[in-house]
């Protein structure tokens, strides 16, 4: 076995340029350093190149132009790729994507991470060595013989992030890892991602999540092949308005300090430090909380009734247990829970997939117990799945979006009529020409989203529309559906998102089969449920958690904030209503913007 | 869940089935499945019967799992059984039923052959059942060996089973979610003359299509980050040896078909 001598400088490249077949230039002239040990972030929206950057570092692109050097192998000069240095410089660079399906080649965990050490042609002792202590690293001893499909996304992926420690690579390159997952699986890979810098492993992380970003020692920022930004989160983050035009976002403390027109930071902690601060000695005249907005007077007759619903499927335990809960019409209704929580089976029920075993659900009164009530349901209701862009089949997307219509036989006026409002709805009119798979991510979703639009649901059930996408993407998506809650269609997603579930008018929460709590945001995410939303994994909103923290600190009661607006008037009420002796500085001036 | 396929899902347990060298256990299962299909009378059937039924008590198994993975072939059984037990006409008419009867051979044959043909999946699904693909592409790969040194692709060819197998439940799982995604559209997929139906599976076919390109791509993008060049520098995370207990299996194997032959 060659041991390679651990480079300085692991990765350098200077002025790659990539081109791809159609002219698209996905890197344009990229120099970038990575020195061993750090940890390096990759910002960027969809289509910024940001994943081709990630093939570059890791080997398995060469570009048309620039010189590379990994792991000290001078592997491309001059847009002249050499492939055996390639192949010696691939043993020492990991790669971990973002589905972890398409990467474990096994069907047991153990032989899975084995799977690198023996195409490195390691010996048995040394291979059964690294196989448990990578699986140790990740947390996942005690799944060695799992089968992986029987494991949650996240599990799953640190197993692949396990099968490419085990080839000790010397930099790990990890390409959206949690774009797929669930929040917690997304905070167990982080844990990972701590615990591997913390032992010295240079990571070059590639992410559209604004907040994983905030523990890189180096943040760079991609927009059309080329590298727009760099420096440390604090720098980096400091410029929100060009972030905000190349469709990323910043995080929330920095959201939330400008607003506040305090000194600029996006560690939320040190800017709660600096508001417990500010409360300084005076004490608060007991200052009414904000007004809160009233819930929705409910409506008269509920559109869908669910009651008392259990289900199972075939093998394993039940899937939901007694379940009630009433939608009614124009509203939205959030359903929150942890993966395997029963939210999706509850979907499929609602949608007349499949017929409860115990109670009943009654979609615009009709029964789905029988056939016929079924059928019924499946007309009022449209489903969108998770990642519904992957049932996209026609040659364009007028045709993909005209499928329902046309299968309910309706005539070809009221079809088109259909199909343009649709695309209208989702702003997709310009590229009804357009072949599906040529779309961006968010806009494929969009399409798939058209789809069912055009089959003029009165209700529309979605599960999770946000996962997977990019800011810019989540924007896009948000705004149809809000668009859609102002014409009427009542709406019921899954979400993973505490904050899209604080702006819907009902939230459901589901924990291991049982509802666990139902009621207004306000209700759900109210102090009493608090403490169980944690322990369930779900957590409260964010802007009522640093409430929560400020007043543990000592600051009056700021009510129940949801968003950030609501949280900014809270704050700024209270400092307010504070004596003028008080050490309050002037917060609602806006703080002039720093950098460009 | 219409497509839940079980076929190939590996159950860890440790067993003397489990244990034997995959190579070996291949080997014994066709024996047994060729040994089996030649079953012809009761005494023959009762023994294959008593040989499988040690198999999977020793392979620690438990019976709804093996069920389950038999289960999508039943309907085919029931109705192979009904063909012959209706259209076979030798020996006495049993009963009669309207144009139908049934012959004492009839029920003879719907019996022996249903059952041998269940025995075969019971010990086929066995295979599946007690052995990693990782283990079987090993072994398939040493098998192949010989076809290696030809210049044929012995070790890619066990490879790519090994990735049908992993590969079957995922893409299994997406069929299933496409084909309840279109009909919620109103596809329907069972009704109409056959240009009809073809054409209403496009919908199906051509989304699972494009999500077995997508993962395609994936899975090379895996294999060439984790260094897989195929099977030359490969070394294996588990030990292939010939122990004293494959011996006893192949043994086994070896008197089970020479009691099969001699009952005949």
């Amino acid at each position: 076995m060659r041991s390679q001598v651990r480079a300085q400088v692991p990765v350098r490249l200077s002025h790659v340029t990539l081109v791809y077949d159609g002219g698209v230039r996905a890197l344009d002239n990229v120099s970038l350093e990575v020195a061993r040990g750090e940890r390096v972030c990759v910002l960027g929206a969809n289509g910024s190149g940001k994943s081709t950057l990630a093939s570059v570092i890791c080997g398995l692109l060469a570009p048309d132009e620039g010189e590379v050097e990994l792991v000290g192998e001078r592997v491309c000069a001059d847009g002249t790729p050499d492939l055996v240095a390639y192949r010696r410089a691939r043993r020492s660079l990991g790669l971990v994507f973002q589905n972890p399906d398409d990467q474990i080649v096994t069907s047991v965990v153990e032989d899975d991470v084995a799977f690198g050490p023996e195409n490195l042609g390691l010996p048995r002792e040394e291979i059964a060595t690294r196989v448990t202590r990578e699986l140790h690293r990740v947390a996942m001893d005690d799944y060695a013989k799992a089968d992986p499909s029987r494991l949650s996304g996240g599990q799953r992926q640190r197993v692949t992030i396990a099968g490419a420690l085990a080839m000790e690579p010397q930099v790990l390159v990890l390409d959206e890892p949690g774009s797929l997952l669930d929040v917690r699986g997304r905070a167990a890979i982080l844990r990972v991602m701590g615990r591997l810098a913390a032992a010295g492993t240079t990571l070059v992380h590639v992410t559209h999540f604004m907040e994983e970003a905030l523990e890189a020692s180096r943040v760079i920022v991609m927009d059309r092949g080329r590298v727009v930004l760099e420096g440390t989160p604090d720098e980096v983050f400091s410029h929100g308005d060009l972030l905000l035009g190349l469709g990323l976002e910043v995080p929330f403390a920095a959201r939330l300090s400008r607003r506040l027109g305090l000194p600029w930071t996006c560690d939320e902690q040190t800017l709660v430090n600096e508001l417990s601060e500010i409360r300084g000695a005076g004490p608060f005249a007991s200052s009414a909380p904000p007004s809160e907005t009233s819930e929705p007077a409910p409506p008269a007759s509920p559109l869908l009734q669910v009651e008392h619903v259990s289900f199972a499927y075939d093998r394993g335990g039940r899937a939901l247990d007694d379940v009630s809960f009433k939608v009614e019409a124009g509203t939205s209704t959030a359903i929150i829970g942890q993966t395997g929580s029963g939210k999706s089976t509850l979907l499929r029920l609602i949608c007349g997939l499949e017929a409860p075993d115990e109670g009943r659900i009654l979609v615009n009164g009709n029964d789905t117990f029988s056939r016929r009530g079924r059928r019924a349901a499946r007309r009022a209701v449209g489903y969108v799945m998770q990642h519904p862009e992957r049932q996209l089949f026609a040659e364009t997307v007028e045709k993909d979006v005209a499928f329902g219509p046309r299968n309910l036989r309706l005539p070809a006026e009221e079809v088109e009529r259909r199909v343009s409002r649709a695309l209208e709805i989702v702003g997709l009119s310009d590229r009804r020409d357009a072949s599906p798979f040529k779309l961006s991510g968010g806009q494929r979703r969009l399409c798939a989203l058209a789809g069912i639009l055009a089959m003029a649901p009165r209700i529309l059930v979605l599960d999770e529309p946000t996962a997977g996408l990019d800011p810019r993407g989540r924007a896009m998506l948000r705004g149809v559906l809000a668009h859609l809650r102002e014409q009427g269609i009542t709406l019921v997603q899954v979400t993973h998102s505490m904050e899209d579930a604080a702006r819907c008018d009902r939230v459901i929460a589901l924990d291991q089969s049982r509802l666990v709590a139902m009621g207004g945001p306000r209700e759900v995410f109210s102090r009493a449920n608090e403490r169980r939303l944690c322990e369930n994994g779900l957590g409260i909103p964010r802007s009522l958690r640093v409430a929560r923290e400020l007043e543990r600190r000592g600051w009056p009661a700021l009510g129940d904030p949801l968003t950030t607006d609501e949280l900014v008037t809270s704050i700024e009420g209270a400092c307010a209503a504070q004596d003028s002796r008080a050490a309050c500085p002037p917060l609602n001036q806006e703080r002039e913007p720093r950098g460009a | 869940m219409a497509l839940r396929i079980s076929v190939g899902q590996y159950v860890a347990a440790r067993s003397p089935i489990h244990g034997l060298d995959a190579r070996v256990k291949l080997v014994c299962v066709l024996a047994t499945l060729v040994a089996v299909f030649c079953v012809s009378n009761l005494a023959q059937l009762a023994l294959a019967a008593a040989f499988v039924l040690a198999a999977l008590l020793l392979s620690r198994v438990p019976a709804d799992r093996v069920l389950a993975s038999v289960r999508p072939l039943m309907v085919f059984l029931a109705v192979l059984s009904l063909f012959n037990l209706f259209f076979v006409r030798t020996g006495d008419v049993v009963a009669t039923l309207g144009p139908l009867s049934v012959t004492s051979g009839g029920v003879l044959a719907a019996a022996l052959y249903t059952a041998r043909f269940a025995l075969a999946l019971v010990m086929g699904s066995l295979i599946m059942l007690t052995t990693t693909p990782t283990q079987l592409s090993d072994a398939f790969d040493r098998m192949l060996s010989p076809l290696s040194r030809l210049g044929l692709p012995g070790h890619q060819i066990a490879m790519v089973f090994s990735l049908m197998m992993r590969f079957i439940p995922t893409l299994a799982d997406e069929a299933t979610a496409i084909i309840d995604a279109q009909s919620l559209r109103g596809g329907a997929f069972d009704e109409g003359g056959p240009v009809q139906r073809v054409r209403s599976v496009a919908p199906v076919v051509v989304a699972l299509l494009a999500s077995g390109l997508r993962h395609a791509d994936g899975l090379s993008r895996a294999l060439d980050a984790r260094c897989y060049e195929g099977g030359e520098g490969r070394t294996h995370f588990h030990e292939q040896r010939l122990g004293i207990r494959d011996a006893i299996a192949a043994l086994a194997t070896l008197a089970f078909v020479t009691a099969l032959v001699a009952l005949a």
